[in-house]
């Protein structure tokens, strides 16, 4: 068995750990020791995937080749294979989902009604998330991706707050509504490819008539865009995050709608290129709604979390922007996206549990100066604030900056000066952003203390200060050498550009 | 000689657990009764699993390709249906059961039937199987003696009654088109005019009637939910597998050179089916009448299978129908043990189920995910195969609401786990006790219903067998 089933069966066997463990008390152990063995496994499959990559550098082929694959057939009869691998894209997920449910863990260090099955639950969801990032066969990967879509409706409806079971069946309801379309689509691509196999690098061989990719195209984008927070299917997501406990805010936002973005390339645009091309501008148009959207929708926001799920809605926008917008620099922009805004709204989301652990509100008028009280907290919260509004030297400007120019700069199938107008429209939104962030962490954290109850809190402990300082580095890190993602995920994207360009001529790599 | 032994050992079993009734000494003779029948029917079960395919009686019982696999569903669901009826016969609830002696043997005789029905090979035994099979559920349906479940019975016979008569009139028209009493000699004579259609009408009326396809379903509600639990089980699981035999008879011996012009009809029945099963399982209180929609919508489902026109079709039915009796059968061991513990059918009753019975919740939780087709439970693979050969044939607005249904459908058992998992705890939930039968029966039929989607020898088994079955039968574009 291979590094990557392990990276799928380490969560999966943790899970099962901490079902029977007999202690109670020892569950989070459980689950941090799992989970950070999974971290390390991660950190060595990663820096075996860069090694590989670079002694391939030379000869491009290679070079954007699935790495470390395993295959076995399974349903042999029906060409279901158990097919695993991994590229530069599907890398980065990973290593993004290994941190977030490592830190996620230390996040709900303080939760003891039913651990055992919230601590399960966690874990059986990001086995999904894991299984979904990293298999390369449509039936395994759509079995992967509702597991890590399901769970999330007991961990919202039993562990959550507010009005949880109508937040829990509306979020799972909505995304069920997004696989019944990818289930269609997906038969569709099986179907059409005449193979005869779910493997879709070798669907990607197939190039489908036009008629078909103009139909099956939007049902799998939409498909996917419900998870990715696409306008207007969007309304699951500041409900279902506003009412999650902690740790499944964390998942959600910061891995789960990854899927959305991650399918939306993968899948869609990769093996559809033609529908593409004619649905590109469409769907830029949706998602600049949703940028703006969810930026204005954010400034009016009271409440921290619907706050930060709203800027979330815009943030997951531009990965869509990026997708849609057909070129190298957009499609870079929205990998590198979707893991800024995963770390970045991890650390949200975990700042928010802490900070209404201790003050028991969420609401932001009734907040004021508690930096004072807590300044690990609040330096936490402004370093994630600004990478948000895109401050260079954060992981947030780079993504952010690599998503606007490629909108900018357009591509050949699609009508330049609309491209552009759209692109400024969602460029304005890092100023409505820059509004909603320093305004609302500014009347949370600074000023004087306006409710003496807040005199006697505390920082952050131990526990909380390793989550958000491993986030924020991550953060950091990503945002001053964002070369090492550039280095994963380039290669991986030239097959992608290939497949739009009907010549299949090698695009540029640029560096 | 052979090929008859499965049949003959559940038969002799009826007979010798109703005849030790008669001269027992013990007043109780529950254990006996569950026990014995449990060894016969376990032991036509093996035979089945191990027995060769060939003919009989001239040609008019034959066994061959897939058929052993409807007889292991026949015989597994009653299995596990027998072991959690055990408990109801020493049950202090409203719904216990008495005479458990005749209870098994008209279980056994309808079982008997059903495999017969499998196996023959003209129009006359087929009937005769069928009503073999159907009229000891009429009895069993109205085994507790109440107004409830005596109505429910009757409405059951009644319209039992006409869809028999309706089917027959279509054998009678098959057979004055023809000729032949024999299946296989039916098929190449039929031309396709007036009279053909009016029998196939016909035939598919009964049919939809066991199989509870809209709008014939209107018994199944009523019947569930007066009908004993375990009756209700067994309805919904092998009483449907028999009308899906009789259909697979009809389908592919007596009207194969015509399967095609059945499609889009079949499309139309699944649609209507499913869509009625779903939409109004949301409203439903009731835990069982709630499982009667669901099973409906099950048969729309189903039907999707008949659109193919590829080995792969036949064998995703096979395939779907073993693990929808799994997964339902498993359900359905909750629900019996629930209700006749707590004397409470209702949905709310459920509540805290999982505060002071986790395993069993999850037990619940899992099959009803495996009939709302969850991965990575069997429920969904099954169901995925359907789709993709309604896909295959073109179907695609027809999986388009079929996914939607599912979506539904979620949304209806979600409730019922909500019920268990994010309610308080019921204030006046008894103790419940189980017994080391009902536990091992739950734990086949969960195991199975998460095993057979992972592991893929059970689906590839059936599709080989099919193969060899198709290939005797000359299905006109059917490859």
């Amino acid at each position: 068995m291979g590094i990557l089933s392990w990276l799928i069966l380490i969560p999966f066997l943790t899970a099962l750990a901490v079902i029977f463990t007999p202690d109670s008390k020892k569950i989070r152990w459980v689950a941090l020791i799992g989970t950070g063995i999974h971290l390390v496994v991660t950190a060595v499959a990663s820096w075996r995937y860069l090694e590989l990559i670079q002694g391939n550098f030379d000869s491009k082929a290679l070079f954007t080749q699935l790495q470390m694959t395993e295959k076995l057939p399974w349903f042999a009869s029906l060409g279901i294979q158990y097919f695993l691998g991994v590229d530069g894209i599907s890398m980065l997920m990973t290593i993004l989902t290994s941190i977030i449910i490592f830190t996620g863990v230390l996040a709900s260090w303080d939760v003891e009604n039913r651990a055992r099955e919230f601590y399960s639950l966690l874990l059986i969801l990001v086995t999904g998330v894991f299984g979904v990032f990293l298999s390369f066969d449509l039936f395994l990967f759509f079995m992967f991706y509702e597991v890590a879509v399901l769970p999330m409706y007991l961990l919202i409806g039993v562990w959550g707050t507010g009005p949880k079971e109508y937040s829990a069946m509306k979020l799972t309801l909505m995304l069920m509504v997004g696989s019944a379309l990818l289930l269609v689509g997906f038969l569709a691509l099986y179907h059409g490819s005449g193979l005869h196999t779910f493997d879709f690098t070798q669907i990607a061989t197939v190039r489908f008539p036009k008629e078909f990719q103009f139909w099956v195209f939007p049902t799998i984008f939409i498909g996917f865009g419900i998870l990715g927070a696409l306008y207007p299917f969007h309304t699951w997501s500041p409900d279902g995050h506003a009412s999650a406990p902690t740790a499944v805010s964390m998942l959600h936002a910061g891995v789960l709608m990854k899927m959305g973005g991650y399918g939306a390339l993968r899948i869609a645009v990769y093996l559809l290129p033609d529908g593409a091309k004619d649905w590109g501008l469409f769907f830029m148009g949706l998602t600049t709604i949703n940028i703006l959207y969810g930026a204005f929708g954010a400034i009016k926001q009271k409440d921290l979390k619907f706050f930060t799920a709203y800027s979330s809605v815009s943030h997951c926008g531009m990965v869509l922007f990026g997708v849609a917008s057909l070129n190298m620099l957009g499609f870079k922009g929205a990998v590198y996206q979707m893991f800024s805004h995963g770390i970045m709204t991890g650390l949200f989301f975990s700042l928010i549990g802490m900070v209404y652990g201790r003050t028991h509100t969420r609401i932001i008028s009734e907040m004021g100066g508690i930096a004072k009280v807590m300044p690990w907290l609040a330096t936490c919260f402004y370093i994630g604030g600004f990478a948000s509004l895109g401050l260079p030297g954060l992981a947030g400007f780079v993504a952010e900056s690599h998503i606007f120019l490629g909108g900018f700069f357009g591509n050949v199938w699609s009508d330049i000066t609309v491209m552009r107008i759209l692109t400024i429209l969602a460029t304005m939104s890092i100023v409505v952003t820059a509004v909603y962030v320093l305004r609302g962490l500014g009347s949370v954290f600074l000023g004087p203390i306006t409710d003496h109850h807040f005199d006697g809190l505390t920082d952050a402990k131990l526990t909380e200060k390793l989550c958000t300082g491993i986030l924020v580095a991550t953060l950091i890190f990503a945002g001053v050498f964002p070369i090492f993602m550039g280095h994963m995920i380039e290669g991986s994207l030239v097959p992608i550009l290939n497949r739009l360009q009907a010549s299949g001529a090698l695009a540029a790599i640029g560096h | 000689m052979n090929i008859f032994l499965p049949e003959l050992t559940v038969l002799a079993t009826g007979l010798i657990v109703l005849i030790y009734d008669l001269f027992a000494i013990k007043k109780d003779n529950s254990k006996f009764s569950t026990y014995f029948s449990l060894l016969g029917l376990i032991l036509a079960f093996v035979l089945v699993a191990l027995g060769d395919s060939g003919q009989a009686l001239g040609g008019r019982f034959a066994v061959e390709g897939i058929e052993p696999w409807f007889k292991l569903i026949f015989l597994g669901s009653s299995i596990l249906t027998l072991t959690f009826t055990a408990e109801t016969f020493t049950s202090k609830a409203q719904e216990k059961l008495n005479h458990p002696a005749e209870f098994h043997t008209m279980m056994l005789f309808s079982i008997t039937g059903m495999m017969f029905l499998v196996s023959s090979r003209d129009l006359i035994s087929l009937y005769v199987s069928l009503e073999l099979a159907t009229i000891p559920l009429f009895l069993l349906a109205a085994w507790t003696k109440n107004i409830r479940s005596g109505e429910g019975s009757l409405k059951y016979l009644l319209s039992g009654a006409l869809a028999s008569a309706i089917l027959l009139y279509g054998f009678g028209l098959l057979y004055g088109l023809t000729g032949e009493m024999s299946l296989a000699q039916i098929g190449p004579k039929l031309t396709a005019n007036p009279a053909l259609w009016l029998a196939a009408g016909m035939v598919l009326a009964g049919v939809g009637f066991k199989l509870t396809l809209f709008p014939f379903h209107m018994w199944a509600p009523d019947t569930y939910e007066s009908a004993p639990t375990s009756i209700t089980a067994f309805l919904s699981v092998a009483s449907k597998a028999a009308g899906l035999a009789l259909f697979f008879q009809l389908y592919y011996r007596v009207f194969s050179t015509h399967t095609l012009s059945f499609q889009f009809i079949i499309s139309l029945f699944a649609a209507a089916t499913m869509t009625l099963g779903n939409v109004v399982a949301i409203k439903q209180k009731n835990i069982k009448r709630f499982m009667a929609y669901s099973a409906i919508s099950q048969a729309g489902y189903l039907m999707m299978g008949f659109l193919g026109t590829s080995h792969e079709s036949t064998a995703s039915i096979i395939f779907y129908l073993l693990v929808y009796a799994l997964t339902n059968l498993t359900a359905f061991a909750v629900i019996v043990h629930h209700t006749h513990n707590q004397d409470d059918e209702s949905i709310e009753g459920l509540r805290g189920l999982s505060l002071s019975h986790p395993i069993l919740a999850l037990i619940f939780m899992i099959a009803l995910f495996g009939l709302a087709g969850i991965p990575p439970l069997s429920g969904f693979v099954g169901k995925f195969f359907l789709f993709s050969v309604a896909a295959k044939s073109g179907y695609y607005w027809l999986v388009t609401i079929a996914a939607l249904n599912s979506t539904v459908s979620l949304y209806y058992y979600l409730r019922i786990i909500r019920q268990m998992y994010i309610e308080p705890l019921n204030p006046q939930e008894h103790p419940m006790k189980s017994s080391g039968l009902f536990k091992m029966g739950l734990g086949i039929g969960v195991l199975g219903s998460v095993v057979c989607g992972l592991i893929p020898m059970i689906y590839e088994h059936i599709d080989t067998n099919t193969i060899e079955w198709l290939s005797t039968l000359h299905v006109l574009g059917m490859k």
